[in-house]
């Protein structure tokens, strides 16, 4: 795993050009610490901070072609990179190294742009042809790793992490109101959006490619629900999930480093810890165990790194550790967070570090591709709503959100009268989410001026191509992929905390194969309302039966209780008139009686909207305070490696 | 002769609740789900105060019929209900 920097245009005949490529590559030094290499010419400067998985001794980057013309700075993993070597080879193509990059850089020059949708895994890279000036971006389709661009003084920059971008001379950060209101409405950014006016996220499984004169973006890759095998059973599912969950995982556990496991107590990690344990001699495991018993799961932990013999090893978190890393988490995480619970993760990266593992595998995309969320449940009642009877809607009702306590069989009624309201469409395209995107509307009133925070993503959703044939779980399942999954799970919770540590960590549940079998499958041989009913058929003879029958569990940490109880000096940024004036574009009035209801009342009386309100101010107080006020200046620059063809200057 | 509920106290409670203050700009008659007032917990909230506050137990049937939507209507609902069964 990597991190990767660069630009193209002006700033690359500048002088100064190869300390700011080496700046920009301390910024992101965390992505990689193990090596920097950086290439110049006179129209690009680019650049990798590695961490060494594979081929550690000879995979240094950039990478070249024998003939020096392409260049590649790449970020990410390519799973299946042996069968695409094989069939490289077979081609005649030479390889020089035992490294993936090696191969998708034979495998660009072989197939060009065709052999994206070939790659199986996440990537974010850069590629330049010396020849034509050309460079492409191009990101995986599930957005596993990131890459963000921007224009500044008639050059484009990009890079993994936007704080690289403090490190280009002159360049300033500043909100961008529309796209706070987007993400404080859906919880999360658009693929393409940062919170940031004028940064872009390159869109997962597109394409970009550049000169100093054009830039053209092209998709690759999309969601799609009808691309899975025929499957005849639910025997012959079950079957089928056992086996491309094995495969997936296998896949994952390739490298020249130990490969450790997440593993959060539920049943999706808990699924990969097995398979990881049955592929390998010995296995780590860790687990996030919480002092406040409501968010703590250490019970299933300990009993599956019991039963699975795995070396375990338990990072406990108390209020005080969530309260102390809290800024940094949110400088590492860039964007706006709406819930706490990426904090406990960044700490657990720096624990995984410690104990000499530097990559995991965890359990992200199976919620998503088997359907074991709640919303997809909701989303069928609702829609099924009028043409259902008393009895069923009650007994549905039933089953939605068991750890929500307002869910319980006490308020059936209310529920009632609420899903009433919901059961129709409000906003086109976007039913499924209309429960969820209330709580963000609430969240939006932190703006003085929201607009309409819903106007993009409904945009997205009525711009994709066989969106409005979808079902209407196909629909949830499909913004999921679009918002909460890249926007929050694999990258503030995934991505930047697990790097923050040079940790990398892996998705079985997110290879292409095991997401079409998973829309193959669904809701095909059960109603969906026993979540992941079918993953749970394959794997339930060979984990204890306490965790294959327990209900999900969200992943949550200690939020506004934690602030309230420790009073960190950093609360003076939301509480105080002067500081909150540095914010022109919040509404301070209901910005401050929000932060004095949340920090001065029994927490059990603040409602998971205000919880996830002042989390979103808090982290956007300290954006501020890091990125557009320039609080926080990137890291020394490391010794970088340079190929250096920019035209020597002639003597005067 | 009934008594009028003391319905000013809804007003506080959603005012509190959902941190919105009734103005000439933000009517007691505002829709507050299509304003985005309103979300799931607070909703139940709600409820759980207006069975606690004035002894009114909401059937399956009320409920389907928007009678928790706005300020004006809760207000109107609940002095139905309490009318009603000091009538009975």
């Amino acid at each position: 795993m990597c991190g990767i920097v660069g630009f193209l245009g002006p700033a690359s005949r500048d002088p100064g050009a190869t300390g700011t490529v080496s700046a920009m590559l301390g910024a992101i030094a965390h992505r990689g610490p193990d090596d920097a290499g950086a290439f110049l010419d006179a129209t690009c400067a680019m650049g990798t901070a590695r961490l060494a998985i594979i081929d550690p001794a000879l995979g240094a980057q950039p990478v070249c072609d024998p003939g020096e013309r392409y260049w590649l700075c790449y970020n990410g993993e390519i799973y299946n990179y042996r069968e695409l070597r094989a069939e490289l080879e077979a081609l005649g193509r030479p390889f020089r190294t035992h490294s993936d990059t090696e191969v998708l850089l034979q495998a660009w020059l072989q197939w060009g742009e065709a052999c994206l949708p070939r790659l199986n895994g996440g990537f974010a890279f850069a590629l330049y042809d010396r020849r034509t000036a050309t460079l492409v971006l191009a990101r995986d389709r599930y957005g596993k790793r990131p890459l963000f661009y921007a224009w500044h003084r008639g050059t484009f920059y990009f890079a993994s992490e936007m704080k690289a971008f403090l490190a280009v001379p002159g360049f300033g950060f500043a909100f961008d109101p529309d796209q706070l209101a987007a993400i404080l409405g859906q919880w999360t950014p658009l693929p393409h959006q940062t919170g940031f006016s004028g940064i872009d996220s390159l869109p997962l499984g597109t394409c970009l490619t550049l000169t100093e004169t054009s830039a053209t973006l092209r998709r690759f890759s999309g969601i799609a629900f009808d691309d899975g095998p025929a499957i005849g059973s639910r025997g012959e599912a079950i079957e089928r999930i056992r086996q491309q969950m094995r495969e997936s995982v296998a896949l994952r556990l390739c490298s020249d480093v130990e490969v450790g496991v997440y593993m959060s107590g539920g049943l999706d990690s808990a699924i990969i810890a097995r398979l990881a344990r049955d592929a390998l001699p010995r296995l780590s495991t860790f687990s996030i165990a919480f002092e406040d018993a409501e968010f703590d799961e250490s019970a299933e932990q300990q009993e599956l790194a019991a039963a699975l013999d795995t070396r375990h090893s338990t990072l406990r978190i108390r209020h005080a550790d969530m309260v102390a890393a809290f800024p940094d988490a949110v400088f590492h995480a860039e964007v706006p967070a709406f819930r706490s619970a990426f904090v406990p993760m960044f700490l657990l990266s720096q624990r995984t570090r410690a104990s000499g593992v530097k990559v995991v595998l965890s359990g992200e995309g199976a919620d998503e591709a088997f359907l074991g969320y709640d919303l997809f449940k909701e989303t069928r009642l609702r829609a099924d709503w009028d043409s259902l009877d008393e009895a069923t809607r009650t007994e549905r009702l039933a089953q939605l959100y068991p750890h929500l306590s307002h869910y319980g069989p006490q308020d059936v009624a209310a529920t009632t009268g609420l899903y009433q309201q919901f059961s129709r469409e409000h906003l086109p395209g976007l039913f499924s989410h209309e429960l969820r995107f209330q709580n963000g509307r609430f969240s939006a009133r932190l703006l003085k001026q929201a607009g309409d925070p819903f106007a993009a993503v409904g945009r997205l959703a009525a711009e994709e191509p066989g969106f409005a044939a979808m079902t209407p779980v196909e629909k949830a399942q499909w913004l999921e992929y679009q918002t909460l999954l890249p926007g929050y799970l694999l990258s503030t919770q995934g991505d930047r905390m697990a790097l923050a540590h040079g940790v990398e960590n892996r998705c079985p549940f997110l290879d292409p194969a095991v997401v079409a079998l998973a829309s193959a499958v669904n809701l095909r041989f059960d109603d969906g309302f026993e979540e992941k009913a079918l993953l749970r058929a394959a794997f339930a003879d060979c984990l204890p039966s306490s965790v294959v029958r327990k209900r999900k569990f969200p992943y949550r940490a200690p939020e506004s209780a934690a602030f309230a109880s420790l009073r960190p000096d950093y609360l003076e940024l939301v509480l105080s008139e002067a500081e909150l004036a540095k914010l022109p574009f919040i509404d301070q009035r209901f910005a401050r009686a929000l932060a004095q209801k949340v920090l001065s009342r029994d927490p059990a009386e603040i409602s998971t909207k205000e919880n996830q309100t002042f989390i979103f101010l808090l982290s956007i107080a300290l954006l501020n305070r890091d990125f557009v006020a320039g609080g926080r200046r990137p890291g020394a620059a490391p010794q970088v490696r340079i190929a250096d063809f920019r035209p020597v200057p002639v003597p005067a | 002769m009934t008594m009028s509920p003391d319905t000013d106290k809804i007003r506080r409670f959603i005012e509190d609740q959902f941190l919105v203050e009734f103005d000439a700009s933000f009517p007691e008659d505002t829709d507050l789900f299509r304003e985005g007032v309103m979300d799931s917990f607070g909703y139940v909230q709600l409820h759980r105060f207006l069975e606690a506050e004035y002894g009114i137990t909401f059937a399956l049937e009320d409920m389907t019929g928007n009678v928790l939507v706005s300020l004006a209507s809760i207000r109107a609902y609940v002095t139905e209900k309490t009318a009603a069964r000091a009538a009975s």
